[in-house]
């Protein structure tokens, strides 16, 4: 009996033996490893790592990235930075930033953090650790003046994305002067959520506004929270035809969103909501949106026709996750995979010096547009051109779908008052 | 008149939030923290019924509310139940069960706008030129039944009148041969079943939002805090308090005052009348 069992296991270890040792060693290229923090609880993060993952996807089916003569493969590290959830502490999200660095030993980081707060001394940690970024979500021009201030210690740091004044002065305000010399109409409510910044978009935007010649006849600021946005829409109402301008990321915009249709305000709303992007949001509210327009930053979040590559990305990305992109920061983070494989291509190295001056150096059409950064603040240059720079997008909703209304470059259809406003 | 009328509603959907846990905490003395995330999950297991099985809008309902009255029971047979008369272990045991129904919804995915529950009736009505959704006087309808209901139900049914009597005195309840525990199940069953219908009566103004579970928390506290732990009608009173004073403050002054408005009211029930305007406590160790 035992002589069997001998046996037995001298034929298996024999036979594992061959299998592993005969088989011809292959060598398998080191991937580059993106870190990618962002918050994986909620929506506008889960869409960004759509984006990503497929633009990775892309690459690595095409044989991945040539450096120096060598074809690596992209491989993502996501973890959820959760910076968007109240009440977590920035240092929470430093600490998953920082395990990213030291545990999982991250080549680059993408997209995230998407606060501010957290994008700010997540640079200094770039600096300690010398690790370059392209951040897809964070929206403040702070990031890009925190560069400029200090360009030795935070050229690290780069934005994918647009920011808020940029969206106020190339977006919501042409967009906003447009209707209103289109409809005849020149007054403007303003309703913010009670967040730092949209109490800043919302003061930018009304001084804007004044001095366009428009009337402010009302702003208010609701807390998270609201249940009922009754006092706002009434006052809107009693102030006759006007623009609704929003913003805030609060879920509850979709109780204001309803309530203003139900109750036929005479408004056109128009702003800054991330959930208005929600392609679903239309069978959600069997159609309350519509006539409802809305930031989504970025071409491509956004069917347009901005670039040859935006219906491209479009068409892929439904076809892979069976939706529309979705929330702003998803075209961004498709594309950050895709300029850093041309800026490595470029260097010929993954050398951090050699890799910030070929991003500086970065000229390629992308998703929403022509891709250059600015070489003082890092951030993407964005015009109302895609042949000039990256374009944003402001939308309507229309019978079922998302329609580009502004830049003129990219329009796909015309704005429509709602039926009670005419 | 917008004052009065989104008042009374306000003031409703306060007294919907709150009634649960007011009716929980009465009888069982047990500071149910998770009711927030209750609130929540009704809201996911009505929107899973409805979309996901197929079942009618009636059906849901009532499935709805039954599944999360279980809930309830079995979170109170299964582990509050441990660690009952310990103040401190009740309040940790139970947020801890909150937060972790609330972080596995959200971990499952079931985020976003498109979750969203069918109102009750389309349409808007105009009371005295103020234009209201009909689901928000079904809101207003729903409390002022509830209150109604729930009077009757302590004080005709042989189930109400025995969780009256365990609010009233546990000990003498006790020795009058009642089932404290059974009772303080029944009751967290209970409170948990008006925090479901509760849910399906006002997520439907919006969409199923994870982290409104902690605002549904905070209002509950703060609407039993001020009518008294413990006390039913000082819930009711309470509700129509706060949600009066956030109204007037939200068209009077600036709406984003109102939450403070909650919290401001805690603090001055806790100085000037410890025990809230209803309650019965006389001993600081009995608050929560």
């Amino acid at each position: 009996m035992k002589k069997r069992i001998f046996l037995l296991a001298v034929i298996l270890m024999t036979l594992w033996a061959s299998v592993v040792f005969a088989q011809p060693k292959t060598e398998v290229a080191k991937p580059i490893i993106l870190g990618f923090p962002v918050p994986l609880g909620f929506e506008a993060g889960r869409s960004n790592q759509r984006g990503i993952n497929l633009a990775v996807d892309e690459i690595n089916s095409a044989g991945g990235v040539n450096v120096g003569g060598k074809k690596r493969p992209f491989k993502v590290n996501a973890v959820d930075s959760r910076d968007i959830e109240p009440g977590i502490p920035v240092s929470d999200v430093l600490l998953v930033i920082e395990k990213l660095i030291l545990d999982a030993k991250v080549d680059f980081i993408i997209a995230g953090p998407a606060r501010t707060e957290a994008s700010l001394p997540t640079m200094d940690l770039q600096y300690k650790y010398k690790v370059i970024s392209l951040n897809c979500m964070s929206l403040s021009p702070a990031v890009g003046a925190k560069v400029a201030k200090d360009y030795d210690k935070y050229k690290y740091f780069f934005s994918m994305t647009n920011k808020s004044n940029s969206l106020i002065m190339n977006d919501l305000s042409p967009s906003i002067q447009d209707i209103g010399k289109k409809f005849g109409i020149n007054k403007a409510f303003i309703i913010l959520q009670d967040v730092a910044h949209a109490r800043i978009g919302g003061e930018i935007m009304e001084k804007v506004l004044k001095e366009g010649g428009w009337e402010i006849v009302g702003r208010e600021i609701y807390p998270t929270g609201t249940t009922d946005f009754s006092s706002g829409l009434l006052k809107a109402r009693a102030a006759g035809r006007s623009i609704l301008f929003l913003w805030g990321e609060m879920p509850e915009f979709t109780i204001l969103m309803k309530q203003w249709h139900d109750m036929k305000i005479p408004t056109l709303p128009i702003g800054m909501v991330v959930f208005f992007s929600d392609p679903g949001l239309w069978k959600a509210t069997e159609g309350k949106c519509a006539y409802i327009m809305s930031d989504s930053v970025s071409a491509g979040n956004v069917p347009s026709k901005a670039t040859p590559w935006t219906m491209k990305f479009v068409e892929a990305y439904k076809k892979r996750w069976g939706m529309e992109p979705e929330f702003h920061g998803t075209a961004e983070s498709y594309m950050a995979p895709y300029v850093l494989k041309d800026a490595i291509e470029r260097a010929g190295t993954l050398d951090t010096e050699n890799l910030i001056k070929a991003l500086e150096q970065t000229d390629l059409i992308g998703v929403y547009g022509r891709m250059r950064f600015d070489p003082k603040t890092h951030v993407l240059i964005y015009s109302i051109d895609p042949k000039e720079g990256a374009v944003g997008t402001v939308f309507q909703w229309q019978d079922g779908k998302r329609v580009a209304i502004y830049p003129p470059s990219i329009r796909m259809g015309e704005v429509k008052l709602p039926p009670w406003m005419k | 008149m917008d004052v009065i009328i989104y008042g009374l509603i306000n003031s409703s959907t306060l007294l919907l939030m709150s009634i649960g846990f007011a009716l929980a905490y009465g009888v069982s003395r047990l500071p149910n923290f998770a009711h927030g995330a209750l609130y929540i999950l009704a809201g996911y297991l009505n929107w899973v019924l409805l979309n996901k099985i197929g079942l009618s809008f009636g059906v849901s309902i009532v499935l709805t509310i039954i599944l999360t009255a279980a809930a309830g029971g079995l979170m109170y047979q299964l582990v509050l139940i441990r660690v009952r008369g310990m103040p401190v272990s009740e309040i940790i045991a139970s947020l801890a069960i909150g937060l972790a129904i609330m972080e596995f919804i959200r971990w499952i995915g079931l985020i976003g706008p498109s979750f969203v529950l069918p109102i009750f009736a389309e349409g808007v009505m105009d009371i005295f030129g103020v234009p209201v959704d009909l689901q928000r006087i079904f809101i207003l309808g729903a409390g002022v039944a509830l209150v109604l209901i729930l009077w009757l139900f302590t004080s005709y049914t042989k189930t109400g009148l025995c969780l009256k009597a365990i609010a009233q005195d546990e000990r003498a309840a006790l020795m009058l041969g009642m089932d404290s525990d059974r009772a303080a199940a029944a009751a967290l069953a209970l409170g948990s079943a008006l925090i479901g219908l509760a849910a399906i009566l006002i997520i439907p103004l919006g969409h199923i939002v994870v982290t409104a579970g902690y605002d549904v928390l905070l209002f509950a506290l703060a609407v039993c805090l001020c009518g008294g732990l413990g006390s039913w009608s000082g819930a009711a009173v309470a509700a129509f308090v706060i949600g009066f004073a956030q109204t007037i403050t939200v068209y009077y002054f600036a709406p984003h005052f109102s939450l403070l408005v909650a919290l401001l009211a805690i603090i001055a029930i806790l100085i000037a009348k410890p025990s809230g305007l209803f309650g019965k406590q006389k001993e600081l160790e009995e608050r929560v």
